[in-house]
């Protein structure tokens, strides 16, 4: 594990020492994953916040289980903002986070 | 218990489908879109864990369509939302329940599909007990007074007390399933499943995987574990309707599995045991077929059990009339429709035709015969006969005599040439005096 991007214990556990469970789940997430975000960053960039709260709700329960602690909060944040319309400079820092932090977690799970 | 699962998250759905499969005996198929789920809703799952928030159609839009196929079709509801008044009116509508998504989502799942599996037993049973009463009307219809069929009944009663292995060989349409049906019915399995696969309807490639079922990735396409027919019927009756048709391979593993008892899902290791009756059915003769090198002898043995021919409607006497007048009751009530009744010419008709496509075959002719009747009676005009034999084979099968067969010719040319007599005997190259003649002393009827 690199720096603790991630943290597969949720995943290793639910899997039972199954590694072809993990593998699997790695690379489902590495290929919907960055396309989501993609998504979100055009929503917020079209001023379309109620996708953009719409495709945090879908990503929140994929940072949850890869361990992406550095966003939890964040990525929540941006769900509910979303929800209620509320943009402005913090939903800016904390998309900026969210992309930074899921790029780097992209990275280090491809190169695992 | 087969669990389909809608839910747009992959990762999601994969993570909840591992979970939900490490319990051998779920089956879980994986949906991404309320589209594709209520396309294949007919495949019959036992529940349904639908996320609220889909792409093409909302949580409740999905429920509502459910319980309009199947209101008893158990629906838990995954949601991504905390909202009360949603999870209100969901369980109005009629969702079992009512799961948010968190830390614990899995678990609450795991529980909840535990405590509906008494409730999913409770659903096959009854469907079970409907199908068996739907069984036993059915089974008079494989009843006559024959002493053919009396001597079929006798076999079944003996049948259904043991769980001997039971081959049925008959013609099509003589009614194999129904005595297949009988037999499982009237056991002491009853209650346990019948599950019926016939072996002609399937590719021959798919029919291992039909069989014995396979694991998940046991070969392309093959994305979920998929429990076969073999252990569905596990304490019931596995009926293989055109046993004959099988590949020689197949042949093989079945007489493996025969002589066994056990079976392996394809791509795993793992011997199952199984538990179940097996009855047959073909309507070749089994035995030439060994003879000639396209069934397997020992497979031949182990399948022939206790041997029950269905005689053929032809040679059923009186039932073809019994058969055809309770046709005629059923199609009239099931439709509305006045009494009707059968005309001394329709009734001789009936007896005498050699119905190559047996009791199939006539309950077709009787019900078509229904429709076109008027004034209350079926005549003989209202018989149609589209039988796909030879029509020679057919006539020569009545078993009439030279005269009969004559008179049967003449009359046919009769009503051709609209009743014209001269022309008729030309055609036919007899004397027109022996033409009149028979109209005279009524064998010809012109009018």
């Amino acid at each position: 594990m690199s720096d603790s991007v991630y943290d597969l214990s949720q995943l290793e556990e639910l899997g039972g020492g199954d590694m072809d469970f993990v593998n699997m789940m790695v690379a489902t997430f590495l290929e919907h994953t960055p396309g989501q975000l993609e998504e979100m960053k055009k929503a917020h960039a079209s001023g379309d916040w109620a996708t953009l709260g719409s495709i945090a709700h879908k990503i929140k329960p994929n940072v949850d289980m890869f361990g992406i602690n550095t966003i939890v909060q964040d990525i929540r944040d941006l769900e509910q903002m979303g929800k209620a319309g509320e943009s402005g400079p913090d939903m800016d820092s904390k998309l900026a986070k969210v992309d930074q932090e899921l790029n780097k977690a992209f990275v280090a799970l491809s190169e695992r | 218990m087969r669990i389909f699962l809608l839910e747009d998250n992959e990762l999601y759905a994969r993570r909840l489908e591992y979970h939900l499969a490490l319990n051998p005996e779920n089956e879980v198929r994986r949906f991404s879109n309320a589209n594709s789920f209520l396309a294949h809703l007919h495949e019959a799952p036992d529940c349904v864990l639908l996320d609220y928030g889909l792409p093409d159609k909302s949580g409740t839009e999905v429920l509502k369509l459910i319980k309009e196929y199947d209101a008893e079709l158990p629906v838990l509801i995954v949601s991504g939302q905390e909202d009360v008044s949603t999870a209100v009116d969901l369980l109005r509508e009629g969702a079992y329940d009512y799961i948010v998504k968190d830390d614990n989502t899995q678990d609450k799942i795991w529980k909840a599909i535990n405590n509906l599996r008494e409730t999913v037993s409770m659903r096959k049973e009854l469907s079970e007990l409907r199908a068996e009463l739907s069984t036993r009307y059915d089974f008079q219809k494989i009843m006559g007074l024959s002493e053919e069929i009396q001597k079929v009944h006798k076999l079944i009663a003996k049948a259904a007390q043991t769980n001997i292995s039971v081959s049925i060989i008959g013609e099509t349409g003589t009614g194999k399933e129904l005595v297949a049906k009988a037999i499982h019915y009237n056991s002491p399995n009853s209650k346990r499943p019948l599950v019926s696969i016939n072996l002609s309807a399937i590719p021959s490639d798919l029919i291992e995987g039909e069989l014995f079922g396979h694991e998940a990735g046991a070969f392309t396409g093959a994305h979920n574990r998929r429990i076969g027919k073999f252990e569905e019927a596990n304490g019931g009756t596995l009926f293989l309707d055109e046993i004959g048709e099988l590949d020689l391979n197949i042949q093989a593993k079945l007489l493996r599995v025969l002589q066994e008892r056990e079976i392996y899902r394809l791509g795993s290791n793992k011997p199952i045991k199984i538990n179940c009756r097996v009855i047959v059915a073909t309507h070749r003769n089994l035995a030439q077929e060994v003879r000639e090198g396209r069934f397997r002898e020992d497979l031949y043995y182990r399948i022939l059990g206790m041997p029950i021919e269905l005689p053929p409607l032809r040679k059923r006497g009186a039932d073809k009339l019994l058969l055809a007048k309770h046709f005629l009751s059923t199609f009239t009530k099931e439709n509305r429709l006045p009494g009707l009744k059968l005309s001394k010419a329709a009734q001789e008709r009936i007896m005498a035709y050699p119905w190559p496509g047996n009791v199939r075959e006539l309950k077709a002719v009787i019900e078509l015969a229904c429709v076109l009747a008027e004034k209350g009676i079926i005549e003989e005009k209202d018989l149609n006969y589209n039988s796909v034999s030879d029509e020679m084979d057919n006539l020569v099968d009545e078993g009439l005599s030279l005269k009969e067969y004559n008179r049967r010719i003449i009359q046919h040319y009769l009503k051709k040439y609209q009743n014209n007599v001269v022309q008729v005997a030309q055609k036919l190259e007899v004397g027109k005096s022996t033409l009149y003649r028979m109209i005279k002393n009524k064998e010809l009827n012109i009018n």
